[in-house]
């Protein structure tokens, strides 16, 4: 028994241990010029479901949920928002050129469709992020007159 | 004498381990040993500002000279052609509806480009370049990490790039510039080949001959 309790008082020093580590807060105050909804004339409800289901981990503004400020949530969310931004940041999605909109886009529009985002590992805990076939239908339709405007 | 031939042995020493660790391209490398054996005999006493870890700071000399060697003698191409070959093995790699060639292709295209001598385009052509360069970039990236449904994704984009980076540059090479009205969900897309026969590398051996040449290039 005591060897249980032993790593049990372990563990929770380690956790007690992991919270002092400090990770980087994506949040700024303000939505930049260069933001997707500032440069693309896009309905309220289209920009909601980008802002809850890709803005995340796809933009310099992270809504944090509770459990995503405690460890080890905030490194897995650091670790999301890193692979994210690098593939695509909504944030800055007006210095892109013109092309590279136009593929972005492309690759965006094929990622909700085949349901490769909003990741999985993401979704699974974050239940709100996921898209309905409705809001699918919906996001595609804009998106596609969006690629097709450019 | 004798020390200096001793400090000599030392930094051929240093020096091949250097390479042997370092090198990504042995023929370039092979070069840079030459051109070291004439720079270390006279640099061999100035080693006084040189102690970082190492008691003796030969080896943090000598791969300083490793680094400014390969500068100087990375071979720089000021054509397109192998741009154009790369792609080519990419789309000859989804002609044969192989995941594995296309992505090896991905990785010669990456190649390509980092060896591309832009150091004579100027100005608008310059900038063009650039926007071109960045979105193949990526494209290639993507098909050398992805399943092949992703890569021809992707390759419909590369495919547009390159056709511009050649419309822009210019090439040697014959080439024809097909179109697969099926491809990119029905909108329709282009690749270039470099043979007349239509081989689709949107659909493989799926729809082998669909598809029209459009354009003859040279």
């Amino acid at each position: 028994m005591w060897v249980l309790k032993k790593i049990a008082i372990m563990l929770v020093i380690v956790l007690i241990g992991i919270q002092f580590v400090p990770t980087t807060y994506n949040a700024s105050d303000n939505v930049s010029e260069t933001d997707f909804v500032n440069i693309f004339n896009v309905p309220h409800d289209i920009k909601n479901l980008l802002k809850t289901s890709c803005y995340d981990c796809h933009s310099n503004n992270t809504h944090y949920p509770w459990y995503s400020k405690i460890q080890p949530g905030a490194w897995i969310m650091e670790g999301h928002i890193n692979d994210g931004k690098k593939e695509l940041n909504f944030s800055t999605f007006g210095d892109y050129s013109g092309r590279r909109k136009k593929s972005k886009l492309k690759s965006i529009i094929s990622q909700i469709r085949d349901d490769e985002m909003p990741i999985s590992s993401y979704t699974f805990i974050h239940r709100n992020a996921k898209l309905s076939e409705k809001d699918k239908f919906m996001l595609d339709k804009c998106l596609n007159n969006l690629r097709d405007s450019l | 004498m004798r020390t200096l031939k001793l400090r000599l042995r030392i930094l051929t020493i240093a020096i091949l381990s250097l390479t042997a660790m370092s090198c990504k391209d042995n023929k370039k490398e092979h070069n840079n040993e030459d051109g070291h054996h004439t720079e270390m005999t006279i640099d061999n006493e100035n080693h006084s500002d040189m102690n970082h870890d190492n008691s003796d700071g030969h080896h943090e000399e000598s791969s300083e000279k490793v680094d400014r060697n390969v500068e100087t003698s990375t071979l720089k191409n000021a054509t397109t052609t192998l741009i154009i070959d790369a792609y080519i093995q990419i789309k000859n790699g989804l002609v044969a509806d192989s995941k594995e060639n296309a992505a090896q292709g991905g990785e010669a295209l990456l190649t390509a480009f980092t060896s591309f001598d832009m150091s004579k385009l100027s100005g608008e052509i310059h900038r063009e370049y650039m926007e071109i360069y960045e979105s193949a970039k990526e494209q290639a990236e993507h098909i050398v990490k992805s399943p092949i449904d992703h890569q021809r994704e992707h390759f419909e984009v590369l495919s547009t790039d390159i056709n511009d980076l050649i419309a822009l540059l210019g090439t040697e090479k014959t080439l024809y510039q097909d179109f697969c009205p099926m491809a990119n969900r029905g909108k329709g897309a282009i690749w270039l080949s470099e043979t007349k026969e239509i081989k689709n590398p949107y659909f493989g051996s799926k729809m082998m001959t669909c598809g029209k040449m459009q354009k003859q290039i040279n």
